[in-house]
């Protein structure tokens, strides 16, 4: 496998740096050769940098593109929001010569250059497609047989598709593969592919972010989702953060909410406690009760074993 | 201005098919929001009123409508040009206003949580890029002011 940087952002560093203790945790146990690089600054974060200043977006992307270009690896990323941002760019530039070369005359001043040759990914699809499920199954140590999980994609981990190509943007795959693969089921609802709309906490209309959520949150509950799992922190603190304010004021929906990597780490046998999730403000122990009653029922097999050969109808 | 940033014969097949409108979250969920509207006053020449109004930001560039459309353009393009207007003038949420202000003397939205960090065993932080994209930030500003003389 090609070596790869890890992109973090500035929303994983600044406040979920348990997010990155999980990531880090799921890296090194499939020995995966990755590395850290100094001179990431934020990706840029399109709706803030991009409304104002559409050429310092560009530009700001496009030199932490060079970074991992210049060193001939790719780039891997948890955060949606920054593999979707650079992506975007990457594909307009090398769409588009006469900017890519405009971008390159600045870069040059301090050093750098675009060629867009390296590889990015986001995490779960590089999950699914480099890693892959077998290797994933081989290091497991206990699957989610009975758990029900609600999947949220986020738009950016597979949208715009013409810049990240990695799954179908409206009828996505691979995060349900995997999560079927550790055995969970994967339910399917109404808005499975909805936005989160954490972006309306970035415009000041906290009461429609709140809304956005619970929308969701609401047909979680009622079709009896055990976690809702999801790999981006803005789609994190949407359904972390926000649900928990929602409780504060009296409303409840006890929907635990799981970063794959956390996920993951669980089913290799790590504990909750080493993957930093008693940081998440909405308790993820009914989840990992359940799961843990779940232990105590014999393996499905026997049971259907169980059920042919023990005393039935006939007697 | 406008013309520079949209393709108006693209809008004018939008006026004419608004598919997407069913699959917008912000058009499922908020009232008053519908880029119907504004696309057809963008073709009307009237789009001056949408610039001061709050739907323009209420677009969540999910790509929803990019993704369904039978042109891959979609209803985000219409609202991204307006509120590339609208910033130009100065008129966009305050918050907005903040993040964009941290990026630009920062280089980031927040600096990695040291204390956490070191309660969860993590390594230091990699050095930021901080000088030299303030660096590249001014070049940009140098030449831009260049090419107005
Ligand atoms: S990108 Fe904006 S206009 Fe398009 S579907 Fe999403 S919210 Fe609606
Ligand atoms: S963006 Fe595409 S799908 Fe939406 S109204 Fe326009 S043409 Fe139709």
């Amino acid at each position: 496998m090609k070596e790869f940087a890890v992109f973090w952002g500035c929303t994983i560093q600044a406040r979920f740096p348990f997010i990155e203790k999980s990531t880090r945790i799921v890296l090194e146990a499939f020995g995966l050769p990755y590395r850290d690089i100094d001179g990431f600054t934020c990706c840029p974060e399109k709706s803030l940098v991009n409304n104002i200043d559409h050429a310092a977006f560009v530009l700001t992307a496009a030199r932490n593109v060079a970074l991992v270009d210049e060193l001939g690896v790719d780039l891997v990323s948890p955060c949606t929001g920054c593999v979707s941002n650079l992506a975007t760019v990457k594909c307009e530039l090398n769409a588009n010569p006469k900017e890519k070369s405009e971008v390159n005359s600045l870069l040059k001043e301090v050093g750098r250059e675009f060629t867009g040759k390296s590889k990015l990914h986001h995490l779960v699809p590089f999950f699914h497609d480099a890693v892959g499920i077998l290797a994933i199954k081989q290091r497991m140590k206990r699957d989610f047989s009975g758990m029900k999980i609600a999947l949220h994609y986020g738009c950016h981990m597979i949208r715009p598709s013409h810049a990240l190509r990695n799954d179908d943007p409206l009828n996505p795959q691979k995060f349900d593969n995997l999560i079927r693969a550790m055995g969970a089921e994967s339910l399917q609802f109404l808005t499975k592919l909805m936005c989160c709309g954490q972006g309306l906490d970035r415009i000041d209309e906290h009461d429609k972010a709140l809304h956005f959520a619970r929308i969701k949150l609401r047909e979680l509950k009622s079709i009896g989702a055990d976690a809702l799992v999801l790999c981006c922190p803005s789609c994190f603190l949407q359904f972390d953060n926000n649900q928990f304010l929602m409780e504060k004021e009296g409303e409840k929906f006890g929907i635990p909410v799981i970063y794959f990597t956390e996920l993951l780490g669980l089913s290799m046998g790590y504990t909750a406690e080493e993957l930093g999730m008693t940081a998440h403000r909405v308790e993820v122990e009914p989840f990992i009760k359940k799961w843990e009653s779940m232990a105590d029922r014999p393996p499905r097999e026997e049971a259907i074993e169980a059920g042919l050969n023990g005393p039935n109808l006939i007697g | 201005m406008l013309e520079a940033t949209l393709n108006l014969k693209l809008l004018e097949m939008c006026s004419k098919c608004g598919a997407c409108f069913s699959i917008c979250p912000s058009c499922m969920h908020i009232p008053g929001y519908d880029p119907r509207a504004v696309i057809n006053d963008i073709l009307d020449g009237n789009y001056e009123k949408w610039l001061t109004s709050r739907h323009i930001w209420q677009c969540l560039e999910c790509h929803h409508c990019l993704e369904i459309c039978y042109q891959h353009y979609g209803f985000e393009n219409a609202m991204a040009a307006l509120r590339t207007i609208a910033a130009k003038r100065g008129i966009h949420p305050t918050q907005l206003k903040r993040g964009w202000e941290m990026f630009v003397k920062t280089s980031r939205l927040g600096e990695p949580a040291l204390p956490a960090r070191k309660k969860l065993g993590l390594p230091e932080p990699k050095a930021s890029g901080a000088d030299e994209f303030k660096k590249l930030l001014s070049l940009l500003k140098e030449k831009r002011e260049k090419k107005k003389k």
